[in-house]
């Protein structure tokens, strides 16, 4: 009996060890990447994780796969590149990321959008280019701004850059997304770029 | 017993992986890769520590060696091989440079490369926004130029890029298993 106590402490000591080891590992990477490699794809509705890592989302969605298999006349509308950080157990609206301060909409390098057309945002005009996009996440709504500062990492930006903002609602997801994902989804008249990480989820509708 | 055991092997597994003796840049825990010239220029940026313009950044995903044979298995020899995995490689120039002493436009680019045993021959095609090498049309090409492998004595386990500085500009570094091949730009 007394053995089987001993172990049951030690495993618990040890998965103790093991947890506050990873959550150390988490706090650096959204300083700095780290050594750590994700292996196994792990679900997701909008995209899985990438074994081997990189992310970027088209729209046309899967354009660069559509054009494998079709003969694609036309150019890209948009895409996003940017880095996927894991909740890894953490709450992270209002906790990690605080509401009213910026939050990169990823990790390391600045996440990326860029135009390869003009395009409407809330009936206004963006000029085709290639912008930073960052997030002011508050408990009701999210403030998207799109920024002037390219080939910046996240951590610091430059909000005299800042062009154009829009604000957009958000809501709650029907599953928690483990991976922040952003994703380009069709509509009638154009495509949104959706936000989700953790239980919520925010839409930016782009008509073109 | 068994339990324990498993424990102390997952406890060292998470301790462990941090060493890689080459100098190439880590596999982000948040999956996305890109290297810029100069070196780390975000990172610089946000440091005020930018000394010259960014010249090039590189946007490439990176395969696993996972135990597997590469070059002259994996990857054939002779044969176009995408440099990387998933949506196509692709270089950004923002500038005009040179390459294998022909003059590349600023612009973005898709980069192959036909892998041999001794050389990689490196390409620059304008079939941008595309997905590995399936419909590679050689009649895009921009610059085709061939340069020397080295052979590493420890082998890369995720295909690595990065750039470092030259005489003349920088050499973007392309590490995978144990070969290791560099591509000079020249900013002269």
């Amino acid at each position: 009996m007394t053995k089987l106590a001993c172990t049951f402490f030690l495993c618990c000591f040890l998965f103790i060890a093991c947890t506050g080891v990873n959550e150390r590992n988490s706090d650096q990477t959204e300083k700095k990447p780290d050594t750590a490699i994700v292996h196994t794809p792990v679900a997701n509705p909008y995209a899985t994780i990438d074994i081997s890592p990189m992310d970027m989302s088209y729209f046309p969605v899967n354009y660069s796969q559509l054009k494998m298999t079709h003969d694609l006349k036309t150019p890209p509308i948009m895409r996003v590149i940017y880095s996927r950080p894991h909740r890894q157990g953490r709450t992270i609206f209002g906790n990690l990321l605080k509401y009213g301060e910026r939050w990169r909409l990823g990790a390391n390098e600045a996440s990326e959008i860029e135009f390869f057309q003009n395009v409407t945002i809330q009936d206004k005009k963006v000029n085709a280019g290639r912008y930073v996009i960052y997030c002011i996440p508050y408990q009701d709504k999210w403030t998207i701004i799109l920024n002037n500062d390219l080939y910046t990492w996240g951590l610091k930006i430059d909000s005299t850059k800042d062009v154009m903002q829009f604000d957009i609602p958000i809501k709650k997801t029907s599953i928690d997304f483990e991976y922040f994902t952003m994703v380009f989804q069709p509509l009638t008249n154009g495509a949104e770029l959706v936000m989700a990480w953790d239980d919520t989820e925010g839409r930016l509708p782009i008509n073109f | 017993m068994k339990q324990i055991t498993l424990l102390v092997i997952l406890a060292i597994s998470l301790l462990a992986g941090k060493s890689q003796s080459i100098n190439l840049p880590p596999v982000d825990k948040s999956p996305m890769d890109m290297c810029y010239y100069p070196t780390n220029y975000p990172v610089l940026k946000i440091q005020d520590k930018v000394t010259e313009p960014a010249v090039a950044r590189v946007i490439y995903s990176r395969p696993q060696k996972n135990g597997r044979l590469i070059f002259g298995d994996l990857v054939e020899y002779g044969k176009v091989w995408r440099l990387g995995a998933n949506e196509a490689t692709e270089i950004e120039l923002f500038k005009t440079v040179k390459i294998g002493d022909k003059k590349v436009e600023k612009g973005r680019y898709t980069l192959y490369a036909i892998p041999m045993e001794d050389s990689w021959t490196i390409i620059l095609n304008r079939d941008n926004d595309t997905w590995g090498a399936f419909k590679y049309d050689e009649q895009k090409d921009v610059l085709r130029t061939t340069v020397p492998v080295q052979k590493l004595n420890e082998a890369v386990e995720a295909m690595a890029m990065t750039f470092e500085k030259s005489d003349s500009g920088c050499n973007l570094i392309i590490a995978w298993d144990n070969i290791k091949a560099s591509l000079p730009i020249s900013l002269k």
